[in-house]
């Protein structure tokens, strides 16, 4: 969480912009916020230069998203108004200096690591936010059920017809689950490039095809699949995660060194 | 041998190690990593009862593993895994030969994986052919992510594999466990992808591919081979440690698990050593499927589903007759002892 993350502004400088956009920075294969999942140490900003040290859970994390999510790290806070400069550091990363080094000159992946999956990265990104999408939708569409919305009804919605009231999902005047899972539906269905007028489909596969009452049951049986598989890593990084902070309080060396 | 409620279940573990990660064996700084990696998994899912000091990780010894696993472990037999690692072990990981040295001892408790790496191609037939004469070899362990002279892995329908699943199975094998697991420093996360497993599968009907780890965290891929091919098993080390520190998200794999592939395809395991039997197994049987996931999902984790996912699945695939199995553990010297 924000607060948790130890933050040095200069005096009187406003660092809601700054956390606002590091919220947005999702670890691509969990899909979920990298601040959330505890993966950024500290923060500092001196004269239009930020600092980001980051803390993924072991030192082998997969190269290349940790390359991704250095980078969007980088991306994200070029974006706050008075950033001119953003360092990123990896601490005991096994290949913390390379991807450093790489990220902060702005060197793209497949350059930086020739025959480490190279120019495939933005398949993989492309490969994560589909299943990110299917695994937004299971939430959705459990919370639309839980409200009592049948297959039939969940299928004939249209975009136009949902709305979002405080922290609800408004549909036909009832509340139907909660906003946020919407927006981040909705969210990742844009980034997809999937059609977003008012007049399409609430419920759509990947290929933007709406769906029959009678084809929701098998497809909400493998969506939810796909969400249970990409929690496992998040459990796992939590875990490992955990031996980081263990170590910390009994203030001995990293296990991973 | 696990007694619950005055009932007997016959616990095979499928997938288990002997390993010697010794600093002495260590032959690069990838040696150390990954020990260091198998460790950080253990240290962070196992009670913290459990947990090992680091020394002992690196090599447990024989007394260790026959106490862990058959003394108080609960286990009646138990699959040795034979991973090679020659490029970051000077003597292997846990080659065949370093566990026939414990299975020699303990002929019937103990079942032995072999291996091929269709990347020696012709050169490597016979040394596969004396492996399977020499040694008692009843299953394949295959490693698809190792290392080979700057080669980061291999996928089970390479045209040299399908030669080695050909003469294996001529050489009387049936069962093949492909390890497809969480990513292990420092091996690429790619060499575990799952779909190499549908070509296999299809192509080898009489084979039963034991799909080690349910290929997490590509739960998803795993379950829909599995769904379609009827000789892909799911073998559910690593999975198993989630009841412990997650155990709400433990339910979720079994709920889907049991959705897709159904109780008679799930075999347990507990990767020994990172992660002992005597702990899994006493939590997994004090476990209870939450309510609204049976709803969820209309499967049940049942004193039944219990037995076969603990030994009557993975006795099935090896041709084991529990009954005379059990009759004849009881007179071994482990079996006399208890």
């Amino acid at each position: 969480m924000p607060e948790n993350v130890p933050c040095d502004f200069p005096a009187g400088y406003d660092g809601a912009a700054i956390l606002d956009r590091l919220e947005q920075v999702l670890d691509p294969e969990l899909d979920e916020p990298i601040l959330d999942l505890g993966f950024v140490r500290s923060l500092r900003l001196r004269s239009g230069h930020a600092n980001v040290a980051l803390r993924l859970p072991t030192s082998w994390c997969a190269v290349n998203f940790a390359y991704m999510m250095a980078d969007d790290v980088r991306r994200a806070l070029l974006n706050v108004a008075g950033i001119r400069q953003v360092t990123v550091r990896l601490g005991d990363h096994c290949a913390a200096a390379e991807i450093e080094a790489a990220v902060n000159e702005a060197r793209p992946f497949a350059e930086a690591f020739p025959g480490e999956g190279a120019g495939t990265l933005e398949a993989l990104r492309l490969t994560f936010q589909r299943k990110g999408f299917l695994g937004r939708q299971e939430r959705l569409l459990r919370e639309l059920r839980d409200a009592g919305c049948s297959p039939e009804i969940i299928c004939a919605l249209r975009l136009g017809e949902v709305s979002v009231c405080d922290d609800k999902i408004m549909i036909r005047q009832v509340q139907s689950g909660t906003a946020q899972t919407l927006q981040r539906y909705l969210e990742r269905r844009a980034e997809l490039a999937l059609d977003c007028s008012p007049a399409a489909a609430l419920i759509v596969d990947l290929e933007g095809k709406m769906l029959s009452a009678d084809q929701l049951l098998a497809h909400y049986e493998a969506v939810r699949t796909v969400r249970v598989a990409m929690e496992a890593n998040g459990s796992f990084c939590r875990a490992l995660l955990s031996l980081h902070r263990l170590d910390a309080h009994r203030g001995e060396r990293d296990v991973q060194t | 041998m696990y007694k619950h409620d005055g009932h007997d279940l016959f616990v095979i573990d499928g997938h288990m190690h002997f390993w010697d990660a010794n600093p002495e064996n260590w032959k690069n700084k990838y040696g150390e990593s990954w020990i260091r990696c198998f460790y950080a998994y253990h240290s962070s899912l196992s009670p913290a009862d459990a947990v090992w000091p680091f020394e002992k990780f690196c090599r447990y010894g024989e007394e260790a593993l026959v106490d862990d696993l058959f003394r108080n472990g609960y286990i009646d037999m138990a699959i040795l895994n034979s991973t090679y690692l020659y490029e970051f072990y000077k003597n292997g990981f846990n080659s065949h030969a370093q566990n026939n040295v414990v299975k020699s001892k303990y002929p019937d408790r103990l079942l032995l994986c072999g291996s091929f790496d269709p990347r020696e191609e012709a050169a490597g037939i016979d040394a596969f052919r004396r492996m399977v004469a020499e040694y008692p070899v009843t299953g394949l362990k295959l490693y698809t992510a190792e290392w080979r002279n700057g080669s980061r892995g291999w996928r089970l329908n390479d045209p040299w594999a399908y030669k080695y699943l050909t003469l294996a199975q001529e050489l009387g094998i049936k069962n093949v466990h492909v390890h497809k697991g969480p990513t292990v420093y420092p091996l690429s996360a790619d060499a575990f992808d799952v779909h190499d497993v549908d070509y296999a599968a299809t192509d080898f009907p009489d084979l039963n591919f034991i799909v080690e780890h349910v290929g997490l965290p590509r739960l998803d891929d795993f379950c829909w081979i599995a769904a379609q091919e009827s000789n892909v098993y799911a073998g559910l080390s690593v999975a198993m440690a989630f009841v412990h520190l997650r155990p709400r998200y433990f339910g979720e794999i079994m709920a889907n698990l049991l959705f897709w592939l159904g109780p008679d395809k799930l075999c347990f395991g507990s990767d020994y050593a990172i992660w002992s039997p005597k702990w899994l197994i006493e939590k997994f049987m004090a476990f209870e499927l939450p309510e609204d996931l049976k709803q969820e999902y209309h499967v049940d984790l049942t004193l039944e589903n219990k037995r076969k996912i603990l030994g009557e699945n993975t006795a099935r695939l090896y041709g084991i007759d529990i009954a005379a199995q059990t009759a004849k553990l009881s007179q071994d010297g482990i079996g006399l002892g208890r």
